[in-house]
């Protein structure tokens, strides 16, 4: 029951593996993507050579700043910022087996895949688009839709959105008790965020919950006849999985699409990423960044470590 | 590495040209040459042969002249019989097979002979020199490898011992060959290691304890100018280098020989010839550049032995490089550092200051890096660390302050985790400054941009000039959908449409570095890779459209610049003990910090500094009380304006609204843009009863927010006024700046100025003076002494040598130092002066002394010239006569100065002026806006910190308060001080710590009521402008033209960066000198040759400078005429001009700050080098 090993993801950037799943068969990989040599940055993407940048009209925020008249070129910049600060939230979450990459498009639209490691759905590989409001972050739940309706009792269908509302009753505001706060460092008292959403998607696959369901026949099997429910999401996983190298839903530079493995592009990509140590951008030697610290971990004193310290 | 790779090129390859020896029928093939070889050998073996050497000179002539054909010959040889291609020369490891001529020197060993029928004969410096030069081509020249053969190595050392030797000596002639030689010698050792075995194995039998003779005779040559330095430096560096791994060599060189100790405390010597007043060229000068210094003879000299120092730390056995930093602490930096730091004189602090500045920004090793931040930070001179004395500094106001200012932002770029505990992290580790209920905001970012937003709200309206086109314009940049593209993105392929980068303020244009060219569409590279560029607003006069499109766009620029900051900030971070998140290390089991320093009187922020020099040698055994010292400051401010400047045309004349500062700037010179100010501490709210050490110096510490304020009248102040002071920030200094002020300013001034020199002069009871304050001058003068010998050891090693510098790793004690001092001063003492016991005399006879040794040590030999340019002012050491002579001038100058703040105030005064001014020091800060300034930043910093119980409040450490303090006054500050200023807040501001990034950037959270926060300062220079703004019509077009100048300015600074990273008046010179390479190119590709690339600097920058020049002037000049009016006009011409350039650096600098709020929401952490280190 082990995933195909010879899948292989191919998506461009911004990814954060989770320490766990490191071990896994899944074989990752990044496409040597043009211009795009270390991954795992906070920046959103560039632009590919051949792609024409899309021009859409100011976000609704942004004309609000302009209304108001002050500082009005800024607007787009909180947008963007505010959604690039999102998706490093996502990346310093580690969540296991989650991978999402905004669209180039858009900033609003990220792609993402999740891996089903154990439970009902093992083995299942499913991609899904997150819709994020444009009056982000004032306006509903972001919206994450599979790309093939899984068979789940919060999963529609036919159009194959998640109930992710309900999880999030109020966006924006006290998280949802299902949610601990995995890493307090993000001090997320406040606000919903973007990473819970898809913590919440995640979790679905693993707690099953059957109320108010938007599949009222898999929430019936479930209860019922768990068996039944049980062939029919083996049925389910094995439709996703097949469909999985087809060409991604949506047309974009940045949407995640699968290819099989082939050791001339993968192994060299695999080579760097496990190598890859990320550094500042323009960071080169001669730069006086030593990162001078003589103190004693635990200690506040200065000049309290040995005096063989392993600097340089 | 680099210093080992320079020398690469000075092997022997490059020397043929110099051969010594006569042609010989060298190219002949080797059959040939042996017979000629042994031909001469026979001639020559009969003549060594004879019985008793006459003293004949046909023998030494003979000798000489087969010598000579000789080693040509052997020089010449290939290695192996068979002259089988070209011989693999030097390679170690595999022995080439001997050359035939080698090995008949070796058999009959031929140089042995010669040199001991040269010593016995008795050595004439002609044949010592001879014989050098003939080695030295021996050995440089070589085809085969000569010094593994004893025969070789034997006579060699046997040569270079009777160098050594004290009766003969190598004459100072020699000394060039002997140099040379033992560089060659090195050079070939490098190349075949073992030879250093053999070189240090082979001696001891003949010399004793120095057997390592190459060694210790290329030791007194480590401070020597010129070439003759170099070559003793390199090939010492060769040495060390060599005997890295060598264990026993090592232990030889840190336990046996003087390397260390001459190393490190040469340094002190040096430094004691270093000017000690930099002639400042403008009024923007604040740090040390390369090309300032490259001129100053004895700084280049300094310069090379300190990165001598750094180099042989980078290579050397970690025996020596411990041993070298020991050395460096305690023989330099403590003994000399210490007291320069602390001189009183307002030039020599200058001078000090940007000497260490330049020195941390020179020093590139991490363990001589780590001494230099031990000292600063640890080193306790009297009470108060360096750390302390150098952060009172900063609220001076001068140079002083710009120069400081400097210091610290080049500490901040280290980014070491020490100094920023102890300069800030401490205080705000126990998280008492922040609401409990906040504590756990600490780590937050500005997720949504509110804190970035709130930055830009503050932006003054008045500064927001024609906002709609810029607005529009922002449609242009490709948005990422509806996000503008990354502006990081780091693709240098794809044009990057960003938006363009008109941050004209800081020279970010390189179209601006015409600033009158008619073009009106000036074009800049929209990124450092000069993508394509997009069509700017036209910046140039000539084109009349809005001007204020450059200053609201350009946002993009300052996010790129704040990303880079941020990204190089956490990775240089990474290494951290802890995250300082407000958790780790956990506030509760903080130590608390020390205490502001009204409880503290040590840490008084201002007076105390003056003090120090009592250690350093400054007081007469503890007669001078703080006050006097003060005073001689004040004196020295004063005599520098009033003697140097004072008959020389037009003034500038400053008044600091404030009332704490007067700059009398002459107008004559032509190249400043802004005139050099003058500092005249004014001692202002000293009342005449305050004589404790504890009393802050308002003379010294003029805008001190968080001055000491156990001074009752302080506390008082702060009792009385703060309550309308605290937050408004009521500007009372709108339209009503007047002359009347002015002028009450001034009588204020003068007034407090007599009050405090008479508390001064009266010798106001002296604080019991310390031990240290006691033997102070004593133990200034015997350490200076150590250096002066030192100094004179590095010229010729002596015996006495060792005795002296083995003392030097224990402690300076004042016995142990008089010791040493004593015994290797007096002849030298005796020889330039009457042996007074006068303490003065001695101390200037040593000052000569050492100036003598180092001119003597360049090769002019230009031996006794005397003090010269470094005149008789001890660097440490004040003398009786010294202080008496400072009291005397103090007087003299106080009578004159008074006098001529006498006539200023005439000529200021209004028809119409009221009543004198009540007298009362107290009353005259209450009245308002005079003396608003300063108190009102007592005020603000501790509004409500009672007399008795101050450390119950939360205190966010000096660094901060100094900081705050400044940047409260932002509207008075200069131009320069506020591009200092805002740079050091931006770069600390860039610090990821959740500790300080909170404080500073978090503009929600909920600080104590006592604490201040940036965001509060802000608003309130917000205000301040905003309220200029209103009282000046003209106030735009003023706005304009400063930012205009601005930019051409930026171009001169932006090129002044040079690479060693030696800091511009410019923030992000980092990312100006990525975007701006051609002119960068053009003149840092001569820095070879300093003449040339001064030169070059000057052809390129020089219609910049005059283009911004007389922009400036003939925006700025506040009217020409002479008399009352003139004068008037110039002191608000030049308020003006300070205020306008501080709206435009005030807009930029809330940018920044929001893009750094920003940018931190969206950095990610680096992980910790030990599993990541490359």
């Amino acid at each position: 029951m082990n995933l195909n090993p010879f899948w292989s993801m191919s998506t461009n950037t911004g990814r954060k593996r989770s320490d766990c799943e490191e071990q896994s068969g899944e074989q990752q990989q990044q496409r040597a993507s043009p211009a795009r040599p270390s991954f795992g940055k906070k920046q959103l993407p560039s632009i590919p050579k051949n792609a024409v940048p899309i021009t859409k009209p100011a976000s609704p925020a942004a004309t609000a700043q302009l209304a108001n008249g002050t500082h009005a070129s800024y607007g787009p910049f909180y947008l963007e910022y505010s959604l690039l600060a999102e998706f490093t939230l996502v990346i310093k979450q580690k969540l296991p087996g989650i991978y999402v990459q905004p669209s180039y498009k858009s900033a609003l639209m990220w792609f993402g895949v999740i891996f089903i490691r154990h439970g009902l759905y093992q083995d299942g590989v499913f991609k899904f688009t997150v819709y994020i409001p444009d009056n982000y972050p004032d306006g509903e739940c972001p919206r994450v839709v599979f790309d093939i309706p899984v068979f789940h009792p919060l999963v529609d269908p036919v159009s194959g959105e998640l109930d992710v509302r309900r999880a999030f009753t109020k966006w924006s505001s006290v998280p949802h008790g299902l949610f601990l706060q995995l890493d307090s460092d993000t001090a997320l008292r406040n606000h919903n965020h973007i990473w819970q959403v898809l913590m919440y998607a995640r979790t679905v696959f693993y707690k099953i919950n059957t109320m108010e369901p938007l599949n009222p026949e898999a929430a019936v099997l479930y209860d019922k006849d768990v068996q039944l429910f049980k062939s029919k999401v083996i049925d389910s996983v094995k439709l996703c999985n097949s469909h999985l190298f087809d060409q991604p839903k949506m047309d974009d530079p940045y949407a995640i699409s699968f290819s099989s493995w082939n050791p001339a592009i993968h192994d060299e990509a695999k080579e760097r990423m496990f190598s890859h140590k990320r550094r500042p951008e323009d960071h080169h030697k001669g730069l006086q960044v030593s990162g001078l610290s003589w103190v004693k971990p635990g200690s506040t004193q200065p000049f309290s470590k040995d005096d063989n310290p392993p600097l340089s | 590495m680099s210093w080992l790779s320079r020398l690469t090129p000075r092997g022997p390859g490059g020397r043929s040209s110099r051969n010594v020896a006569s042609s010989s029928p060298c190219t002949a093939d080797p059959e040939t040459c042996l017979m000629v070889f042994e031909n001469h050998w026979r001639q020559l073996s009969w003549v060594l042969e004879q019985q008793e050497p006459s003293g004949c000179s046909d023998d030494l002539t003979a000798v000489r002249n087969h010598t000579d054909q000789m080693l040509c010959l052997l020089a010449e040889e290939r290695p192996g019989e068979v002259g089988e291609g070209p011989p693999g020369t030097l390679t170690s490891g595999n022995v080439p097979p001997v050359g035939p001529i080698l090995g008949l020197v070796v058999t009959e060993n031929v140089l042995e002979r010669v040199v001991q029928w040269h010593l016995r004969r008795g050595l004439d410096p002609d044949s010592q020199g001879a014989l050098l030069k003939l080695f030295e081509m021996l050995i440089g020249q070589s085809q085969q490898p000569l010094l593994q053969h004893k025969a070789v190595l034997q006579p060699l050392l046997g040569l270079l011992g009777a160098c050594a030797e004290p009766q003969l000596g190598c004459p100072p002639s020699l000394e060039n060959s002997l140099v040379l030689l033992l560089n060659q010698i090195c050079v070939s050792m490098a190349r075949a290691p073992a030879v250093l075995e053999l070189l240090f194995r082979s001696a001891p039998a003949q010399h004793g304890p120095t057997n390592l003779l190459i060694f210790s005779l290329l030791v007194p040559f480590i401070h020597r100018d010129g070439a003759i330095g170099q070559q003793a430096r390199d090939a010492l560096l060769l040495v060390m280098a060599t005997s890295a791994s060598n264990q026993g060599v090592a232990r030889y060189i840190a336990e046996n020989s003087y390397f260390c100790p001459v190393l490190a405390t040469g340094l002190s010597a040096l430094y004691s010839s270093l000017p000690r007043k930099i002639e400042v060229r403008g009024d923007d000068w604040h740090a040390l550049r390369r090309e300032d210094w490259m001129g100053v003879s004895s700084l280049v000299l300094f310069m090379n032995s300190l990165e001598f120092c750094n180099a042989v730390i980078q290579v050397a056995h970690p025996l020596v490089r411990s041993q070298l930093v020991d050395y460096v602490h305690n023989g330099f930096l403590v003994p000399v550092m210490g007291p320069a730091l602390h001189k009183s004189s307002v030039d020599e602090m200058i001078a000090s200051t940007a000497y260490l500045d330049l020195f941390l920004r020179s020093v590139t090793e991490t363990a001589l890096l780590k001494t230099f931040l031990r000292f600063i930070l640890m080193h306790r001179h009297d009470n108060d660390t360096i750390l302390d004395t150098l952060l009172t500094r900063v609220s001076s106001n001068s140079r002083l302050c710009m120069v400081s200012l400097s210091l610290f932002r080049t500490l901040l770029s280290l980014n070491c985790e020490d100094l920023m505990l102890q300069l800030v992290l401490r205080y705000l580790l126990p998280c008492t400054h922040v609401m409990l209920s906040q504590r756990r905001a600490v780590r937050d970012t500005d997720l949504y941009g509110k804190s970035a937003d709130k930055f830009l709200s503050l932006i003054p309206e008045c500064c927001r000039l024609s906002v709609l086109p810029s607005a529009e314009r922002e449609e242009e940049p490709a948005f990422w959908g509806k996000v503008l593209n990354s502006p990081s993105s780091e693709s240098p392929v794809h044009p990057k449409p960003s938006t363009p980068s008109r941050l004209a303020l800081f020279m970010r244009q390189q179209s601006t570095a015409l600033p009158f060219t008619p073009s009106p569409t000036e074009t800049v590279p929209s990124s450092p890779r000069g993508g394509p560029s997009t069509p700017l607003s036209p910046d140039s006069p000539m084109h009349p459209v809005p001007e204020g499109l450059d200053w609201e766009s350009g946002y993009l620029e300052y996010l790129r610049d704040a990303r880079r900051g941020v990204e190089l900030c956490s990775w240089a971070c990474r290494n951290w003990s802890a995250p300082y998140d407000g958790e780790d290390p956990s506030p509760n089991t903080a130590p608390l910090p020390p205490p502001p320093p009204t409880s503290n009187p040590s840490l008084a922020m201002f007076p105390e500094h003056f003090s120090f020099q009592q250690g350093g040698g400054g007081g007469g055994g503890g007669s001078t009380s703080p006050g006097q010292q003060r005073a001689a400051v004040v004196a020295a401010a004063r005599s520098e304006w009033s003697s140097t400047e004072r008959d020389r045309g037009e003034w500038d004349v400053t008044i600091g609204k404030n009332n704490c500062t007067i700059s009398l700037t002459p107008r004559t010179k032509k190249r400043s843009l802004q005139r050099e100010e003058v500092p005249l501490p004014k001692p202002l709210h000293l009342p005449p009863d305050s004589t404790s050490a504890s009393v802050p110096d308002p003379s010294a510490a003029p805008h001190l927010p968080s001055g000491p304020s156990i001074d009752p009248h302080q506390a008082i102040f702060n009792g009385t006024s703060s309550g309308s002071q605290v937050d408004g920030c009521p500007d009372s200094r709108d339209g009503g700046m007047e002359v009347k002020k002015v002028k009450r300013d001034l009588d204020e001034q003068q007034q407090h100025g007599d009050s405090s020199q008479n508390v001064a002069v009266g010798a106001s009871p002296t604080p019991v003076p310390t031990p240290a304050q006691s033997c102070g001058p004593l133990q200034g003068l015997h350490r200076e002494g150590n250096g002066s010998v030192t100094g004179e050891n590095s010229r010729r090693l002596t015996s006495h040598v060792q005795s002296h510098t083995q003392d030097q790793p224990a402690p300076w004690t004042p016995a142990s130092c008089a010791n040493s001092s004593n015994v290797n001063l007096t002849p030298q003492v005796s020889g330039s002066g009457p042996p007074e016991a006068m303490l003065s005399t001695q101390s200037e006879a040593v000052e000569r002394l050492i100036s003598e040794l180092l001119d003597g040590a360049g090769p002019g030999e230009g031996g006794q010239q005397g003090p010269g340019d470094s005149n008789g002012q001890g660097i440490s050491i004040e003398a009786f006569t010294q202080e008496l002579r400072e009291l005397e001038e103090r007087v003299r100058e106080r009578s004159r100065g008074v006098g001529l703040l006498r006539q200023l105030e005439e000529t200021t005064r209004d028809p119409d002026s009221e009543e004198p001014l009540p007298p009362s020091p107290l009353d005259a800060d209450l009245t308002g806006t005079g003396a608003g300034v300063e108190p009102k930043a007592v005020g603000l910093f501790s509004p409500s910190r009672p007399l008795g119980q101050p450390s119950a409040q939360p205190y966010t450490g000096p660094f901060m308060v100094v900081l705050f303090a400044k940047l409260e006054n932002m509207l008075q500050n200069s131009l320069y001080v506020n591009i200092l200023l805002t740079g050091i807040l931006c770069q600390l501001a860039c610090y990821p710590q959740p500790l300080l990034r909170s404080f500073l950037l978090n503009t929600n959270m909920v600080f104590q009521p006592s604490v201040k926060s940036l965001i509060q300062v802000l608003g309130s220079v917000k205000n301040r402008i905003e309220v200029f703004a209103a009282s000046h019509e003209d106030f735009p077009g003023m706005l304009r033209k400063a930012q205009r100048y601005l930019v051409a300015r930026g171009k001169v600074d932006w090129a002044d960066s040079s690479p060693m990273g030696v800091p511009t008046l410019r923030r992000s010179d980092s990312l100006v000198k990525s975007r701006k390479p051609s002119l960068g190119d053009l003149i840092m590709r001569h820095t070879n040759s300093p003449t040339r690339a001064r030169h070059a600097a000057q052809l390129a920058l020089a219609h910049v400078r005059d283009g911004g020049q007389s922009l400036h002037s003939a925006l700025f000049r506040g009217g020409t005429g002479g008399g009352a009016s003139g004068l008037e006009k110039q002191v608000e011409a030049l308020r003006v001009k300070n205020a306008v350039y501080c709206a435009v650096i005030f807009s930029e600098f809330l940018k920044e700050l929001a893009a750094l709020a920003q940018e931190h929401a969206v950095s990610m952490p680096f992980l910790q080098s030990h599993d990541t280190e490359e």
